[in-house]
C-alpha cells in the first residue's frame, strides 16, 4: 500500500476570538437557561395571539398579503411605474436599454411603429415585467435616456402559488397619476425639451 | 509590386492598388463611410485622411484615393490624422440627429463606433440641428430616414454600378442633400434594392421587414444557404439568442428568423444577396405539416413507416419523384434507400412565381430550386415520367397530385401544410433546412454549408433518417 504520502498537515488550533463567550455555572446547568429562553419566546407568543384574538393592533407578525405595511422610505425601490406624456401616451421610446441592464432579464418590450409621430415613431405596444425575478436593483431606472420608467416606494405586492402569475404589463404600469411629482413636474409641460446632443 | 510604409510597417501593395486597399490587405484598419471595396471610391467622406511624410514636409490625403507609390511613407495614427478624425466627425454629427435609443443599426452603427473611437466628445455646436424628413418611402421595402443620412452616397453607387437600376441620386447641396428616388425609375424594381440596408453606415437607410423588430444585440447569426434559387448565395439567418428568449412575448419570436443578410463568400454572391433571400421567412416559416398520417388519420411515426415499407414491398412499378430542395445529405440517403428499386425523376419544387424576375446576369438563375444539379447528378435528368407506376413516392412539393396514375398507391414528404398531405396513402412531414445541418451544391459545383437555428417541431421528421428506415426493405430486389 505505498499510496502518496500526503504532506503534514499543521496541527489545528482553535482560533482566539475577542468576545469568546464564557459561560457561567447557571449555563453550564443547561435546564435552567433552556427553561427561560422557552419563557420568553412562549411569552412573545402568546402576547401576539392575545392581541390577534382580540382583534388589537400592534402583533409583531404582518399577515401578508391582507396586511401590508404602508411605511416604506421615500426612496424605497418598489414596483415600477411607466411614466406619461401630457397626452397620455408613454414615454417610453422602447429603446430595451432597461431590457439590456437588466441583470435578472426580466423586462420584455414590444416595440411599435408609429410613422404619424416623426418625434416618437418607436413606441412600446407590449411592456412586459417579471415580478417573480425582478431583484428591484434600479438599474432600469438609471438606464433609461427618456425618464420613461421609475420606481415606486410600494411593493408590487403579487403573491401567487404560479410564478407565471406575477407578470405587470403597461396597462398596470401606466396606472400612477400623481397629482405632484417633486423630481419632475406632472404631467411634464407641453412643448418641453425633446431634442438630443450628441 | 511597389513597397509602402504604414505607420513604418513595410507593406507590398498590389500595382495599381489605393493606399486604403492596401493597408486593409495587411490587416490595417484605416477608417471611412463612403470606400467599400465592392464600389468606386467617391471620396466625400473624407475620414480615411492619412498623413503622408515627404522631404519637404509631407502632406495629408485620403487613403481610398491615393495610389500606393514605392517608398510611400502613410502616418494612419499621428496627431495630425487623430485631429483631422475628430473634426469630420464633428461635422457629421453637427445635424445627426443621435436617435440611436430608436435606431435600428444602433450596434452594428459605423458612426457609433468611430464616435467611441475617435471623437467621444460631446457636440460643440450651439445652433439648432437642421430638420429634415424622417420616414421617407424610397420603396414598398426601405424607409429613409434624412436626418440620419451622412452623405456617403454608397447606396447611390450601389444602384448605379452593382445593381444597375440607376433608382437613387442625390438632390440638392451641402446640409440640405437628400437621397431621393430617381422620378422615371423606382427602387421597387431593383431586386436587389435591399442591399443598401446593409451597405448604409449609419441609420438612414432602414427595411420596412426589420424596423423595430429587435435590437441587433439581441440577435445572433447562423450561416445558412439561400434556396431561392440555384445560385445558393451565403446567408446569415439572424434569430434571438437563447439568452434573451422570451418569456411573456411571443414564444415563435424565440424562434424566427428576424432577418436575412448575405455572409460575403467571393467564389458564389460576394456581398450581395437579392430580395428574394431577405424575404426567406416568407419561404421557410409557412404552417407546418404537423404528425405523419395514413391516409388523412394522424398516427405514430413508426406505424406510418411500417405501412409504407409494406407499400414499397407490395409496388411491383415504384415511381420516386426527388426533390431539388434535398441537401447533399439527404439525397444521398434517398439514392441508397430508393435507387435499387425506385424508378427515380428529379423534380422541381418551385418554379417562377408571376411578378418573379426569373434570370439575370448578375445573381438571380431560373431555376428556383437549390439543390438541382446535385439531384440531377445522382439520378439523372430525365422528364418526369408516370406510365405504369403503382406506387409514387414524392419528396416535397411542386406536384400535382391529379397526375397520380389511377389506382396507384402515394407516399407524400413535405415539410409544409398543403391538402395534398391527407390525401395521400403515406404522409410525413419533413424537416426544414432551418432544422438540420446539410450542404447544397450550386450550380457551378460550389458546395456551401447551411446549420439549424432551431430544433424540428415534434412529430416530423428527418428526411435523412426516414429513407434510413425505408431502406432496410426497398433494398431487398424485387
Amino acid at each position: 500500500m505505498s499510496a502518496a504520502r500526503r504532506p503534514a498537515r499543521a496541527p489545528y488550533v482553535r482560533k482566539a476570538y475577542w468576545n469568546e463567550p464564557a459561560m457561567g455555572f447557571w449555563e453550564r446547568a443547561y435546564l435552567f437557561e433552556i427553561l427561560r429562553g422557552l419563557a420568553i419566546t412562549g411569552g412573545v407568543f402568546l402576547r401576539n395571539m392575545g392581541k390577534w384574538v382580540t382583534g388589537r393592533k400592534g402583533a409583531l407578525t404582518t399577515y401578508y398579503p391582507e396586511e401590508t405595511r404602508r411605511d416604506y422610505a421615500r426612496n424605497n425601490r418598489g414596483k415600477h411605474v411607466l411614466t406619461q406624456r401630457p397626452d397620455g401616451r408613454p414615454q417610453c421610446v422602447a429603446c430595451n436599454m432597461c431590457a439590456t441592464v437588466c441583470p435578472a432579464k426580466v423586462i420584455e418590450i414590444e416595440a411599435g411603429f408609429d410613422p404619424a409621430d416623426a418625434e416618437h415613431p418607436k413606441y412600446p405596444v407590449r411592456f412586459e415585467i417579471d415580478y417573480s425575478r425582478c431583484v428591484f436593483c434600479g438599474l432600469c431606472v438609471e438606464a433609461c435616456p427618456e425618464d420613461a420608467i421609475r420606481m415606486d416606494k410600494t411593493v408590487p405586492d403579487l403573491p401567487s402559488p404560479d410564478r407565471l402569475q406575477m407578470w405587470l404589463g403597461k396597462e398596470e404600469l401606466l396606472a400612477w397619476k400623481p397629482e405632484r411629482d417633486v423630481a419632475k413636474p406632472y404631467p411634464p409641460a407641453p412643448g418641453g425639451h425633446e431634442g438630443t446632443t450628441p | 509590386m511597389p513597397e509602402i510604409f504604414v505607420d513604418g510597417v513595410a507593406i507590398e501593395a498590389k500595382d495599381g492598388q489605393t493606399v486604403m486597399e492596401a493597408a486593409r490587405d495587411a490587416g490595417i484598419y484605416i477608417p471611412g463611410f463612403c470606400w467599400h471595396p465592392q464600389l468606386s471610391v467617391a471620396g466625400n467622406c473624407r475620414l480615411c485622411m492619412v498623413e503622408v511624410e515627404g522631404d519637404t514636409g509631407g502632406w495629408m490625403d485620403i487613403a481610398c484615393n491615393m495610389p500606393a507609390t514605392r517608398g510611400m511613407k502613410v502616418l494612419t495614427q499621428s496627431p495630425k490624422v487623430k485631429e483631422r478624425r475628430k473634426t469630420m466627425l464633428e461635422m457629421v454629427l453637427l445635424n445627426h440627429p443621435v436617435d440611436c435609443g430608436v435606431c435600428d443599426k444602433a450596434g452594428e452603427c459605423m458612426l457609433q463606433d468611430y464616435h467611441y473611437e475617435h471623437n467621444g466628445a460631446a457636440s460643440v455646436a450651439t445652433v439648432a440641428k437642421h430638420r429634415t424628413t424622417k420616414f421617407h418611402e424610397l420603396s414598398k421595402r426601405i424607409v429613409l430616414d434624412n436626418e440620419r443620412c451622412v452623405l456617403c452616397s454608397r447606396c447611390v453607387r450601389f444602384t448605379k454600378e452593382v445593381s444597375k437600376s440607376h433608382a437613387l441620386g442625390i438632390l440638392d447641396r451641402g446640409d440640405h442633400s437628400l437621397v431621393r428616388c430617381d422620378e422615371k425609375r423606382s427602387l421597387d424594381d431593383d431586386p436587389y434594392s435591399d442591399n443598401v440596408v446593409d451597405l448604409c453606415p449609419v441609420g438612414a437607410l432602414l427595411s420596412r421587414r426589420f424596423l423595430y423588430k429587435s435590437r441587433v444585440w439581441y440577435l445572433q447569426p447562423t450561416p445558412s444557404v439561400c434556396p431561392g434559387c440555384e445560385r445558393g448565395c451565403t446567408v446569415d439567418l439572424w434569430h434571438r439568442k437563447a439568452e434573451w428568449k422570451f418569456n411573456a412575448l411571443d414564444p415563435r419570436q424565440n424562434v424566427a428568423i428576424e432577418r436575412v443578410t448575405p455572409r460575403e463568400n467571393p467564389a458564389v454572391n460576394g456581398p450581395w444577396i437579392c430580395n428574394k433571400a431577405r424575404d426567406l421567412p416568407d419561404l421557410l416559416e409557412r404552417p407546418r405539416g404537423g404528425a405523419p398520417m395514413l391516409k388523412g388519420a394522424r398516427v405514430p411515426l413508426a406505424e406510418a413507416a411500417g405501412a409504407a415499407r409494406r407499400m414499397i414491398d407490395a409496388a411491383s412499378s415504384p415511381v420516386a419523384l426527388i426533390s431539388s430542395w434535398g441537401s447533399n445529405e439527404e439525397l444521398a440517403a434517398a439514392r441508397d434507400a430508393l435507387g435499387p428499386r425506385f424508378r427515380c425523376f428529379v423534380k422541381a419544387d418551385h418554379v417562377p412565381q408571376p411578378g418573379e424576375r426569373v434570370g439575370d446576369d448578375f445573381l438571380i438563375r431560373p431555376d428556383k430550386n437549390p439543390n438541382g444539379k446535385r439531384a440531377r447528378e445522382l439520378f439523372g435528368t430525365a422528364p418526369v415520367s408516370l406510365d405504369g407506376a403503382d406506387l409514387v413516392l414524392v419528396w416535397g412539393e411542386g406536384f400535382d397530385f391529379a397526375d397520380v396514375p389511377r389506382g396507384a398507391k402515394s407516399i407524400l414528404l413535405n415539410a409544409f401544410l398543403a391538402p395534398e398531405n391527407g390525401h395521400a396513402d403515406a404522409y410525413f412531414p419533413t424537416t426544414l433546412q432551418t432544422e438540420r445541418a446539410g450542404h447544397y451544391t450550386n450550380f457551378a459545383g460550389v458546395v456551401s454549408a447551411f446549420a439549424p437555428i432551431r430544433r424540428a417541431p415534434a412529430g416530423s421528421v428527418d428526411a435523412e433518417a426516414l429513407f434510413g428506415m425505408l431502406a432496410a426493405v426497398a433494398r431487398v430486389p424485387a
